[in-house]
Order: C-alpha cells, then sequence, then structure tokens
C-alpha cells in the first residue's frame, strides 16, 4: 500500500513543472537536509551500499535504487550543461541556462523523493489526537497565556481544516484557562501537532502587573495520538467505571447533578476522569476517549523509546518537560529550542495560520533529518 | 431545592429541557433507556410503523424527557402519545415539545393508567362494567412501542428518599405502591390492548423488580407477555426491562 503511494507521489512530482512551496523550502529552509546529500557523505555511502548490496535493506528498496540512481545521472547531466555557460555562442547559453533550471527543479524532486523513500512513517501519522493544555508556572498569568495558546491551537486546526472539538475546559476567573483538552482530527494532524508537546515559555509585562515588571510563565503542552479501534483494544472487563450514582439505589432513589465519571483500567491502573458534562454518558464517552489516548501513548513509548533517545526533536513523555519554545513579547519573537530558530512578528503567529505552520514545517523537516540520520548510521 | 429547579433547565441525551416543580426531574439512567430503544429500532427491518416510523406509547412523561428525545432521533415519521395523570407535567412536555419544534409529532394527553377498573381479563372471568379509558388511544392504532419510567419507589421506602427529592418534586411519580409495582401492573395489563403483535415494551425499574416482574407475569397467562431482556445500567444494576408478546408474533393485538 505505501508501495503504491510512493509510486504516485513520485509520478506526480515527475509531472509536475515548477515544484511547489513546500519542494522550494526543502533546499533553502533546510541546510541540514541538503547536507545530507553533499558529495561524500553519509547518505550518499549509504545509497552507494544499498545499490550494491544484494540483500533489500527494506521494502521500497528497488524504489531507491532507481531514484538514487537517476539522481547521479541528473548531477552528472547538471555539471556537463553548466560547462556550456561559458560557451561563446549566446543562444547555446541561453539553452544551458534553462536546462540547467530545468534539471535543478528535477534534481530536488528527486532528493525529496529519496527522504519520502528513506523516512520512516510512523504508525500514528496519520491518527487524530488529543491536545491537552495546562498551566504552568507563574499563576493568573500563566492561566492567561495557556488560554492564548488553547485559542492559537484552535485556530491553526481552522487553518489546517481539520476537526476541532473542546473536551475540557477549566476556566479562570479573569478570563485565563487552567487546563484544557481538545480532541483534534483531520488529514496529517497528528503528523503536524505531534511537535507541539512540551513546555512553552512566555515573557512579557502581565495584564496583572502594576509595576511594569517582565515576567516569564509557562504553559504546558501534551499531544495524544488518538488510536483507531483497530490499534487498541479494550476489554470492558478491564475497567471500573466509578459515578457518584454508584453507592445506594440509584434511579428515582437519587437526584444528583454530580455527573463526573472515572474509568480506571485494572491491569494498568491507569486512570481518566471527566466531570466536564451535565451528561453522564458524555463524560463516560469522553473518560474513554482520554483513557484510549493514554493507554495507546502508554504503549508507543515502549516502541519508540529506543528510536527517539537521541534527538533533539522528543516526542511523547520524555519531551513533555521539556522547554521547547518561547515567545518573548518585548521583543516581538518566537524561537524554537530545538532547531534554534527565530521567527518576528509574535502576534501574527499567535493568530495560529501562516507563520506557526511554517515553524512546523521547520520542525518536520528537522524531525525528518534526524530520522534520516538514524536510517543511514544503522550498520548493514 | 434541586439544582434543575433553580436553574431551570437541564440536558438530556443532549437536549435542553425546562425543568420546573414538582414535575420529576429526569435521571441520568433514563438516558439509558433511550439508548436501548433506538439500539432494538434500528435492528429492526423497516416494517415499524404504518409510516415509516414507529409509533410510541409513553406512560407517565413527566418533562417529556424520554419522548422527546427519542422523537429526535428517530425517523421523522415516529411519533409518541405521551400520557400523564399530572397537569403539570402535561402542560412542561408541552412546552418542551415546542421548544424543541417537535410539538408536531407527540400527542400530549392527561390520563391516569391506574384509574378505571383493570380489564375483565385481569379479574380472571367475571365480565365488569370496565370503563375502557384506553380506547381513547385505539384511534391512533395499535402501537409499536410502550416505553415508560413509571413510579416504582416502593412505598415503604418513600420516606428514606433525600430531601430534596421528597420537598419538591412530585411523590405520585416516584411512588409505586406495595414493593413499586402498581404502576408497572398496570402498563403490562393494557399492553394486549394497545401492542401490536409484534411490538415491544421498555421500562426503567428497581432492581429488585426484575424478579418481581417476570413472577407476576408467569402469574398472568392470559396476557401472553415474557421478559424476554434485562439490561444493567451504567452502575451495573438492573435496571431496564424488555418485554414482548409470548408465542408466534401476530399482527393485531387482542380485543380489537
Amino acid at each position: 500500500m505505501r508501495a503504491r503511494i510512493l509510486w504516485e507521489v513520485a509520478g506526480f512530482l515527475w509531472s509536475r513543472g515548477a515544484p511547489g512551496p513546500a519542494r522550494r523550502s526543502l533546499s533553502s529552509g533546510s541546510p541540514q537536509l541538503e547536507e545530507l546529500f553533499a558529495r561524500g557523505g553519509p547518505l550518499r555511502t549509504f545509497l552507494e551500499r544499498h545499490a550494491k548490496s544484494e540483500v533489500q535493506l527494506q521494502a521500497r528498496g528497488p524504489e531507491l535504487a532507481v531514484v538514487a540512481k537517476l539522481l547521479s545521472e541528473k548531477e552528472l547531466e547538471l555539471r556537463e550543461t553548466e560547462h556550456l555557460l561559458h560557451d561563446e555562442n549566446e543562444d547555446l547559453r541561453k539553452l544551458a541556462e534553462n536546462e540547467i533550471t530545468l534539471c535543478q527543479k528535477e534534481i530536488t524532486q528527486l532528493k525529496h523523493q529519496i527522504i519520502l523513500l528513506l523516512v520512516p512513517s510512523e504508525e500514528t501519522d496519520e491518527n487524530d489526537l488529543i491536545l491537552e493544555v495546562t498551566a504552568g508556572v507563574g499563576g493568573q498569568e500563566a492561566m492567561l497565556f495557556t488560554s492564548e495558546i488553547f485559542e492559537m491551537y484552535q485556530q491553526y486546526a481552522a487553518f489546517k481544516r481539520w476537526h476541532f472539538e473542546p473536551l475540557e475546559y477549566f476556566p479562570s476567573e479573569i478570563g485565563g484557562l487552567r487546563h484544557a483538552s481538545a480532541s483534534i482530527g483531520g488529514a496529517e494532524a497528528y503528523k503536524h501537532m505531534k511537535f507541539e508537546g512540551g513546555v512553552h515559555r512566555v515573557q512579557r509585562v502581565p495584564r496583572t502587573e502594576r509595576q511594569g515588571r517582565v515576567h516569564t510563565s509557562t504553559t504546558t503542552v501534551a499531544i495524544l495520538p488518538q488510536p483507531a479501534e483497530i490499534h487498541l483494544v479494550i476489554n470492558p472487563k478491564d475497567l471500573r467505571i466509578d459515578t457518584k450514582r454508584a453507592s445506594g439505589a440509584g434511579g428515582q432513589h437519587v437526584n444528583t447533578t454530580d455527573s463526573a465519571v472515572r474509568i480506571v483500567h485494572l491491569p494498568t491502573g491507569v486512570v481518566s476522569e471527566c466531570q466536564q458534562e451535565r451528561s453522564q454518558l458524555k463524560n463516560r464517552e469522553m473518560a474513554m476517549k482520554k483513557l484510549r489516548a493514554k493507554l495507546y501513548s502508554m504503549h508507543l513509548e515502549a516502541a519508540a523509546s529506543k528510536r527517539y533517545n537521541a534527538r533533539k526533536i522528543q516526542i511523547g513523555t520524555k519531551g513533555r518537560s521539556e522547554k521547547i519554545r518561547t515567545y518573548n513579547f518585548p521583543q516581538n519573537r518566537v524561537t524554537d529550542h530545538r532547531i534554534n530558530k527565530s521567527l518576528h512578528d509574535l502576534v501574527t503567529f499567535m493568530q495560529g495560520e501562516y507563520l506557526l505552520d511554517a515553524l512546523v514545517q521547520s520542525l518536520k523537516e528537522y524531525a525528518d533529518y534526524e530520522s534520516l540520520v538514524e536510517v543511514i548510521s544503522k550498520k548493514v | 431545592m434541586p439544582v434543575q429547579y433553580i436553574l431551570r433547565e437541564w440536558d438530556f441525551q443532549g437536549l435542553n429541557l425546562k425543568m420546573a416543580p414538582p414535575v420529576f426531574i429526569p435521571r441520568p439512567e433514563t438516558e439509558e433507556l433511550v439508548d436501548w430503544v433506538l439500539e432494538e429500532e434500528a435492528q429492526r427491518p423497516c416494517a415499524a410503523g404504518t409510516q415509516g416510523g414507529p409509533l410510541i406509547l409513553e406512560v407517565g412523561c413527566g418533562s417529556g424527557a424520554i419522548a422527546l428525545s427519542l422523537l429526535s432521533q428517530l425517523p421523522q415519521q415516529s411519533q409518541v402519545i405521551a400520557v400523564d395523570k399530572e397537569e403539570a407535567a402535561i402542560c412542561l412536555t408541552h412546552e418542551n415539545a415546542q421548544r424543541l419544534q417537535l410539538q408536531d409529532r407527540i400527542r400530549i394527553v392527561p390520563l391516569d393508567v391506574t384509574l378505571g377498573t383493570l380489564p375483565r381479563i385481569f379479574l380472571g372471568g367475571g365480565v365488569l362494567d370496565t370503563e375502557r379509558w384506553w380506547t381513547h388511544l385505539l384511534p391512533w392504532g395499535p402501537m409499536d412501542l410502550v416505553v415508560s419510567n413509571p413510579p416504582y419507589v416502593f412505598h415503604q421506602d418513600m420516606e428514606q428518599l433525600a430531601p430534596e427529592i421528597c420537598s419538591y418534586e412530585d411523590p405520585a411519580a416516584l411512588d409505586g405502591g406495595k414493593e413499586g409495582m402498581d404502576v408497572i401492573i398496570h402498563i403490562l395489563a393494557l399492553v394486549p390492548q394497545l401492542l401490536k403483535g409484534s411490538g415491544s415494551v421498555f421500562l426503567e425499574v428497581e432492581p429488585r423488580h426484575p424478579g418481581l416482574v417476570s413472577s407476576w407475569l408467569r402469574s398472568q397467562p392470559d396476557l401472553h407477555l415474557d421478559l424476554v431482556a434485562v439490561r444493567r445500567d451504567f452502575c451495573g444494576r438492573p435496571r431496564f426491562l424488555h418485554i414482548r408478546r409470548s408465542g408466534p408474533q401476530c399482527g393485531c393485538p387482542v380485543g380489537t
């Protein structure tokens, strides 16, 4: 299935003329990936080794060999055509220029294909996710910032045409947010949002500050992939559901508005609660959703912990307490510490549209780079 | 005072309903009764109702919670006849139906199912001057479903109810008489007159009722009714009963 999709992508890339913005940023916005393709570098060595090897290293082996060979040929063609740039004949020079531009485009596409073929896709990439935001250090100011972060992601979801459903919402007295969670779903939702998990730090003069001093506060963001039914099967017998109505006769005998539900997964001891809705049914549904996400997270952690150990971009519980980003209002700058990238125009960034998307793209490219490095450094 | 009466509204099955004392406040368990009915309806072949949606009788509609949540999740052609003996309940159900724009699909009838003598079949033989009050309902046709959350509290348990219930909610909506069976029995007794052969009765009851209802049905063989399923609520207590006619499922109710 994946091979078929890749071939379709390959075909699509071949037939398109100008590369789209994504591919343009591959060469200009991602120096690390470009570096990998340097002549004599580890990626080249890997591709040569792979071409010579009789054993298929991965399912996409044959395609990779073909694309790698094409890349070498195109690069040779490019070098040979470049000589013509110095030719006396003007027509020939113009022809050469055109040829070179075309060649460069094709080379970029081929490199992109190689990356697609080599970077392993995550089981979770197509999943929906649960977003959780929690105010950290900083009291009321932290809660105010948490509310702004939540809104930013809500707008980002709209921008990406994802489904955004708030599950829980615990506001503070002055319009801030203590804790909230939302279910986000849509094309590649998790693939994009997975880099947002961690501690976000804000530096600014709080609304509550009387003396104009700059404070630092934090918000913790957690991203939990939501498993599809088949990925995680929970036996109802393994669950204990606690509600306020559990004691006594229930039914007509009791009228209590406390519809809080608590679900305990007995084998693992994982607990999930929800008291957001008036309806016990709805609270149960939400608590189940959260439980599934938590259990799935645990299941993934076990598998992924080895892989992600050395990386800068940590996903999952390892990354949860890392300070990943600072939002500095006086300097109108947001910096992501993992890739050391700063973007200006913080107000526009917080609108959760193009600027946030651009940062997510950069993070994704860096994560691909780290993935790639791992793949090519593996001993055969 | 119960919160629902203070706020004058509460949610049920995703609908927001007006609440007014002393009309009975819907309990969360009852949401599962609605779910069960909807599940069963979804599984039936399309023969339900003459018009493509079931005709439902609800006994003791209160605020209209069950009737309206069923209507809002069933095909447009489904209809409900909702009866209650309390004037306030009739008014409140009417108001909620209008709020939800369902007034065209519900008929709200003041009716006390425990009044009038019981049909002769129940009294075992002699013909009596029975007030066949339920014939008011017959013109609408035999029902596909009878649904009810009848008063089912044992009379002897009434005084142990919490103050917010005793002092504010209509005791008649709670008190089921001796062993909480009075209204249940009256509903089951009228089923043969009103229910289609293929129809079903869904009741919410007290955890001790499944056994009691089962025994009672066995003691009334002429009713030809079977308790076919008991479902537990989310706290694990037996709470809901599904009753059907026993034997071959004939098309018409007895007595028409």
